[in-house]
C-alpha cells in the first residue's frame, strides 16, 4: 500500500474527471464512511447500506462528468447522489421506514460497533458537541440532510408554515456551524 | 437578490441539502457566480454539514471497496476489449452488474416467448394453408360441376330444345332418359342420369331411328367420375323418328347388338 496521498478538492476533481483510480481510492477512503452513515440512517440495515454504498460509488465513478464544481462542494454532490439512491431503493423495495427523528441513540450504538481507526474524524467528540444543538434545530437538519424531505414535507412533519422552513434551516445550521466552528 | 438577502434567506442551506426547488437553485447559482461571498458562505455551510454527517459515519465492511474497484475495472476492461478477443482459459470471471443480468434474463425470456409464438403462428399458418388448399380444391370442383350443370341447364332451358322422354324397356323397366333436340341447330343432347350404372366392360350407346333403321348416335359417358349425370352432346341427325339406348360392349358397335334399355318416339 502506498502512503495515502493528500489531495486538495480541486485536484481531486480534476483527477476524477480523468478517471484516475488512485484518486477514486482516496475519495473512497475519505468519504465512504460518511456516506455509509447517511445510507444507514435511511435504510437501517447494514448489508443493504453497503449494497447501496457500492452502487453509489459506481455511480459517482461513472457519472463524474456530471459534477459541476461551480455549483457546490464535491461532498455535497456525492451526499445528494447517495441519499437519493438510498431513497429510491427504499421506495422501489416498498419500504415504509418510520422517520426516526430522535433515533440518534441507535446510530450512536451502531457507530461504536463499527467504528475503526480508519475514521479520521473525532466522531465521539463532535457528537458530544452536537448534543448542544437544540432538538428542534437538529430535527430540521436531519429531515433535510438525512431523510431528504422536501421543504413541504419538513413543514408538515414539524408543523410549521412552508415559508419558515428556510429560516429554520438557516438558524439551525448557523448554530451547528457555531458549535463546530465552521464560520 | 441582494448579497445579504441570499445569505440570510436560508436558500444556501436548502441548496446544500439538495432540497432547493429548481427556481431556488437557479437563484443560488446566480448568486454564487455573482458574489464570491455567497460561494464562501455555501462552502462554510457545506463544511459544517460534512462535519455533522461525519459524526455519524459508519465504516463499511472491508470488502465493499474491493467490490467497487473490481466492478469499475471490469467495465474498463470491457471498454478496451472492443475487438472481441476470445476469452482466455482460466480468465477472471466477470461480475456483470444486475441491470445487465436482468436485461439478459429478460432477453432470454422474450426470445423463448417469441420462438414459442413463432411455432404457434407457423402451425396456425400451415393449418390455414392446408385449409386454403382444400377450400381451393373444393371450390375448383364446385366450379367445374357448376359449369357442367350450367351447360346442362342451358340445354334444358333453351327455347329451341325439344325434350323427348325415353322410357324403360324390358331389360330395365325402371330406367329412363331424356333427349333434348335443338330445333334451330339440330344438335342432340342426352340426360342419362336415370340410367342404371353400366356394368364393367359395357357402355350405353344411343341410336336414332332414321327411315326405320338405327343409326349410331354416339357413346354415352356414365362411368367417368363426375361425368355420370352430365347432360352430354351426341351426334346430330336429319329427320329422326325415335331414339333408343342399348347396352353395348365398350366403344360401341356398328349396329345395336345389346338389349334396349330405354326408348322413345319424337
Amino acid at each position: 500500500m502506498e502512503v495515502t496521498q493528500k489531495y486538495g478538492e480541486d485536484e481531486l476533481v480534476i483527477l476524477l474527471q480523468k478517471q484516475d483510480q488512485q484518486a477514486f481510492s482516496y475519495l473512497y477512503d475519505n468519504y465512504a464512511s460518511a456516506l455509509n452513515g447517511i445510507i444507514f440512517r435511511l435504510v437501517e440495515d447494514k448489508t443493504l447500506s453497503e449494497d447501496i454504498l457500492q452502487e453509489a460509488f459506481i455511480k459517482i465513478w461513472n457519472n463524474f462528468s456530471s459534477y459541476d464544481k461551480s455549483k457546490g462542494r464535491l461532498f455535497t454532490w456525492m451526499m445528494n447522489l447517495t441519499r437519493n439512491l438510498a431513497i429510491d431503493t427504499l421506495r422501489s423495495k416498498g419500504y415504509k421506514k418510520q422517520n426516526k427523528i430522535s433515533g440518534d441513540e441507535n446510530s450512536v450504538n451502531n457507530l461504536q460497533d463499527t467504528s475503526s481507526g480508519m475514521d479520521k474524524f473525532d466522531s465521539m467528540g463532535i457528537r458530544k458537541q452536537l448534543s448542544n444543538l437544540k432538538p428542534d434545530q437538529r430535527i430540521v437538519i436531519d429531515l433535510a440532510y438525512f431523510n431528504g424531505f422536501t421543504q413541504d414535507e419538513i413543514a408538515k412533519e414539524i408543523g410549521i408554515p412552508l415559508g419558515t422552513v428556510k429560516t429554520r434551516m438557516r438558524t439551525a445550521i448557523l448554530e451547528l456551524r457555531r458549535i463546530l466552528q465552521y464560520t | 437578490m441582494k448579497l445579504q438577502d441570499i445569505i440570510s434567506s436560508g436558500l444556501l442551506e436548502l441548496y446544500a441539502a439538495g432540497i432547493a426547488t429548481e427556481e431556488e437553485m437557479l437563484e443560488v447559482e446566480e448568486g454564487i457566480a455573482q458574489y464570491p461571498e455567497v460561494a464562501a458562505e455555501l462552502k462554510a455551510i457545506s463544511s459544517g454539514m460534512e462535519a455533522y454527517v461525519n459524526a455519524y459515519a459508519i465504516v463499511p465492511a472491508a470488502g465493499v471497496k474491493e467490490k467497487i474497484f473490481s466492478q469499475i475495472n471490469t467495465v474498463e476492461n470491457g471498454k478496451r476489449n472492443t475487438v472481441g478477443k476470445s476469452q482466455v482459459p482460466g480468465a477472471k470471471v466477470i461480475d456483470i452488474n444486475t441491470f445487465w443480468k436482468l436485461t439478459a434474463a429478460a432477453s432470454v425470456v422474450l426470445l423463448i416467448a417469441s420462438i414459442g409464438l413463432n411455432i404457434i403462428t407457423y402451425y396456425k399458418y400451415s393449418e390455414a394453408d392446408k385449409n386454403l388448399l382444400v377450400a381451393t380444391q373444393t371450390l375448383g370442383g364446385l366450379e367445374e360441376k357448376n359449369k357442367i350443370m350450367e351447360a346442362g341447364m342451358n340445354v334444358v332451358q333453351s327455347k329451341y330444345s325439344v325434350p323427348v322422354s325415353l322410357k324403360g324397356q324390358q331389360a330395365a323397366p325402371g330406367a329412363a332418359a331424356k333427349i333434348f333436340w335443338m330445333q334451330n341447330t339440330g344438335e342432340v343432347f342426352i340426360d342419362p342420369s336415370n340410367l342404371p350404372e353400366a356394368p364393367e366392360g359395357k357402355q350405353y350407346q344411343l341410336w336414332a331411328f332414321v327411315d326405320g333403321k338405327p343409326v349410331d348416335g354416339g357413346m354415352i359417358l356414365t362411368s367417368t367420375k363426375g361425368d355420370k349425370y352430365r347432360i352430354q352432346k351426341m351426334k346430330s341427325f336429319g329427320k329422326v323418328e325415335a331414339f333408343a339406348v342399348t347396352l353395348e360392349t365398350e366403344k360401341g358397335n356398328q349396329s345395336p347388338k345389346g338389349p334396349i334399355y330405354v326408348m322413345g318416339n319424337m
